[in-house]
C-alpha cells in the first residue's frame, strides 16, 4: 500500500473533482455531525435539569436520615458537618404527615381537604442549601420567628397551573387553612407564600417553621433528615466519609443520586434514548457516506481499472477513498462543531427550553464532542471503505469497460 | 526473446462459452515492434490483454523476460506491471483530475522515487513526446492527440520492457495518428523499446516490424 499515492490522489479528487458535490457532501457530515452532538445534549440538558432539579430542591447533594431504629437524628452535629471543608450549609428537616383543610366561607361546608407532606425548616439554614426561597410565586418566604405562617407548593394551593390542580386546596397568600399534624394537634396556619419548583412531588410539600415544628411535636435539637449542600456536584462519597468520621456512625446517609428513584429511571429512560438516537445517527451518517463514496466509485470504475492497470495496489485505490471519506467527516466534524459550540449553544443559552422538569439548555462535554467525533469518523472509515474495496476488488477490465 | 507464449487458451464462461484464444503459441522478440491484426473478434485484444496481465488466460503459459507470470498473485502482477510494463489505451486512459505532469509522474510516485526525480524524469519524457507546453494541464484543456503522448509518456516513464498498445490511434485524425505512430517507430528504433500494438487500420502496417494476424482466436501468420 502507498500511502503517499493514496493522499495525492484524493486531495487531488477533492481540489479538482466537483464543487457541487464535495460542498453538499460537507453540509451533509455537517448536519450528521450537528446531529449527533445536538441530540446527546439535548438529552444530556434534560438529565441535568432532572439532576438540578433534585438537588436544588429536594435532597441537596447529601441526606442524613435516622437509623432504622431511631425516629430523630441529633442536630447539634450541624455545626460540625458545616466546618468540613467544601460544604455550604446544612438544614434539618422535621418531617411530618398532615392533614390540611381550607374552609372558604367559614362556615362548615365544602369544606376542601387532602394529606399533603409537611416539613419544617430554619428558614436561614434553608435558604443555604436549596432555592426554595427563589421559588416564591405568591407572597413570601419564611422567617425564623414565624409561628403562624405556611409556606405551600403550588400543588396544595392550586391555582397556578400545577398538575394535580383538581386536588388542591384552591387558597392563596394570606387564606388561612388548619393543619392535623400525625400526633393529632391542630392548628390555624396562614399561608404567607407559595412557591412553584417545576418538581410535581416539591409542589406538593408544605413548610411550617423548625421552632413552630419543636412545638407541635415537643421536641428539641432533633431532626427526621438533614440536607447538606456542598459546593460542587459529584465528590460526595468523600463528603459522606468526612460526615460519618463526626460520629453519624448509625444514620443512614446517602448522595441524591441514590435517592432519585422515578426521575433516576427517567434519567436512565433519557440516556437510553440518546444512545439509540445517536446509534441511529451515527448509521444514517455511514450510509450516506457509503451512498457518496459508492456513486464516486461507481463514477470512477474505469479509473480505478486505469489506477489497476497502470501497477497501482488494490490497497492503495481503497485507501484513497478512505482518505476522502475520512476528509468529508473532519471538515463535517470541524464545521458542525463550530456550529454547536458558536451557535447553537449560545442560543439555548440565552433562549433555555420550557420543559416540565425545568429549563433546559443544551448540554455540550467534551465527552458527547469526543464520542461524536469517534463515531462521524467512524461511519466515515466504514462507509468509505466498503464501496471502495467492491470497486476495488473488480476486474481491471471489467473497470476499464467501465 | 523477450515474450513467449505456449499454449494459451481464453474461454469466456457463460451461458454459451466463447473461446476466445484457441492454443495460441508466439515468440516476441527484444526491440520488436509487432503488431496484432484481423477483423473484430478475432481475439487481438484478448490476446493483448493476457500478455499484458490485465487478464488471465483459461489455460497455457507466458513468459516474460524468463519468467512464467500466469501463476502470479494479484499483489505480484501488480508490481510486474509496475516495474515493467507499460500501456497505451485507446480512449487515452488519463484521470481527468490529473495534469499531464501528474499522470506521468504517478507510476514513479508508486516506485518511491522521491519528489525531486519523479518531477524531472516526468517533465523530461513529456519534453520528448512534445508536451514540454502542456504539463500543467488538464485532460479536459488537451486535444485528442495530446492526451494521447501524455498516455505514451506515462506508460515510458518506467522504462517498461514492453509497451502494450491497444488501438492508440483508433480515436486520433490522420494527422494525429501519424504523429503517435512515428512515435512509436522512433522508441523502438531509437532506444530499441518492445511495442506490442492491436491495430487494423491496414496503413498502420508500414510502421511495425512484424503483423501477427488473428481469425476466431487462432494465429493466422506470424
Amino acid at each position: 500500500m502507498n500511502v503517499k499515492t493514496a493522499f495525492f490522489l484524493a486531495f487531488n479528487s477533492i481540489k479538482r473533482g466537483n464543487k457541487g458535490t464535495l460542498l453538499m457532501t460537507i453540509l451533509i457530515m455537517t448536519l450528521a455531525y450537528v446531529n449527533l452532538v445536538f441530540v446527546s445534549s439535548i438529552f444530556g440538558g434534560i438529565v441535568e435539569a432532572i439532576n438540578q432539579q433534585a438537588i436544588d430542591y429536594q435532597y441537596a447533594n447529601i441526606v442524613i436520615e435516622p437509623s432504622p431504629d431511631d425516629r430523630y437524628i441529633d442536630n447539634k452535629a450541624m455545626g460540625m458537618i458545616k466546618s468540613i471543608p467544601g460544604v455550604v450549609g446544612s438544614s434539618a428537616h422535621y418531617i411530618d404527615k398532615s392533614v390540611i383543610e381550607y374552609d372558604a366561607f367559614n362556615d362548615g361546608k365544602d369544606i376542601k381537604r387532602g394529606q399533603w407532606a409537611l416539613k419544617s425548616i430554619n428558614p436561614i439554614d434553608e435558604k443555604n442549601v436549596t432555592k426554595i426561597h427563589d421559588a416564591i410565586i405568591e407572597g413570601s418566604y419564611l422567617e425564623e420567628r414565624d409561628t403562624n405562617k405556611i409556606l405551600i407548593g403550588k400543588e396544595v394551593s392550586g391555582g397556578h397551573g400545577g398538575n394535580l390542580e383538581y386536588l388542591s386546596l384552591g387558597v392563596s397568600v394570606g387564606d388561612k387553612i388548619n393543619v392535623t399534624f400525625a400526633n393529632g394537634i391542630r392548628r390555624l396556619y396562614e399561608v404567607k407564600g407559595i412557591f412553584s419548583t417545576k418538581s410535581t412531588a416539591m409542589d406538593q410539600t408544605v413548610f411550617i417553621t423548625e421552632k413552630e415544628m419543636e412545638s407541635v411535636l415537643k421536641v428539641r435539637n432533633q431532626a427526621s433528615e438533614i440536607l447538606v449542600k456542598t459546593q460542587v456536584v459529584g465528590g460526595e462519597d468523600w463528603y459522606i466519609e468526612e460526615i460519618r468520621s463526626l460520629g453519624f456512625k448509625k444514620e443512614d446517609i446517602k448522595k441524591w443520586s441514590e435517592l432519585m428513584g422515578f426521575t433516576s429511571g427517567a434519567s436512565s429512560s433519557f440516556d437510553m434514548i440518546s444512545i439509540i438516537l445517536g446509534v441511529i445517527g451515527t448509521v444514517v451518517a455511514g450510509i450516506t457516506i457509503f451512498i457518496i463514496i459508492f456513486v464516486s466509485v461507481v463514477n470512477k470504475r474505469k479509473q480505478i481499472g486505469i489506477l489497476k492497470a497502470i501497477g497501482m495496489t488494490r490497497g492503495t485505490i481503497v485507501l484513497h477513498f478512505v482518505i476522502q471519506a475520512l476528509f468529508y467527516g473532519l471538515v463535517g466534524i470541524i464545521i458542525g462543531a463550530a456550529t454547536i459550540l458558536f451557535i447553537i449553544r449560545p442560543y439555548f443559552l440565552s433562549n433555555p427550553l420550557d420543559f416540565p422538569v425545568g429549563w433546559v439548555s443544551l448540554k455540550v462535554t467534551f465527552d458527547v464532542i469526543k464520542t461524536s467525533n469517534l463515531s462521524l469518523m467512524a461511519a466515515a472509515l466504514i462507509g468509505g471503505f466498503f464501496p471502495a474495496y467492491r470497486g476495488a476488488k473488480e476486474s481491471i477490465l471489467t473497470s476499464l469497460w467501465g | 526473446m523477450i515474450i513467449e507464449v505456449k499454449n494459451l487458451k481464453k474461454t469466456y464462461l457463460g451461458r454459451i462459452p466463447t473461446n476466445a484464444l484457441k492454443d495460441v503459441n508466439l515468440v516476441v522478440k527484444k526491440g520488436e515492434f509487432v503488431a496484432l491484426m484481423g477483423r473484430s473478434g478475432s481475439g487481438k485484444s484478448t490476446l493483448l490483454h493476457q500478455l499484458g496481465l490485465l487478464d488471465s488466460p483459461t489455460s497455457g503459459e507466458i513468459i516474460i523476460e524468463g519468467q512464467s507470470i500466469v501463476l502470479f498473485s494479484e499483489k505480484e502482477k501488480a508490481r510486474f506491471r509496475l516495474e515493467k510494463l507499460g500501456y497505451v489505451f485507446q480512449d487515452y486512459a488519463l484521470l481527468p483530475e490529473l495534469t499531464a505532469l501528474e499522470s506521468v509522474y504517478l507510476p514513479l510516485m508508486l516506485l518511491g522515487f522521491n519528489k525531486g526525480e519523479y518531477i524531472a524524469k516526468a517533465t523530461s519524457i513529456l519534453e520528448k513526446v512534445g508536451l514540454g507546453d502542456r504539463l500543467h494541464h488538464l485532460p479536459k484543456e488537451m486535444s485528442g492527440g495530446e492526451q494521447q503522448r501524455v498516455a505514451i509518456a506515462r506508460a515510458l516513464v518506467n522504462k517498461p520492457l514492453i509497451l502494450f498498445a491497444d488501438e492508440p490511434t483508433a480515436n486520433l485524425d490522420t494527422e494525429s495518428s501519424v504523429v503517435i505512430l512515428k512515435l512509436f517507430r522512433e522508441l523502438n528504433k531509437k532506444i530499441g523499446q518492445t511495442i506490442i500494438m492491436v491495430t487494423h487500420e491496414p496503413d498502420d502496417k508500414k510502421y511495425v516490424d512484424r503483423v501477427i494476424y488473428l481469425k476466431d482466436g487462432i494465429i493466422q501468420s506470424k
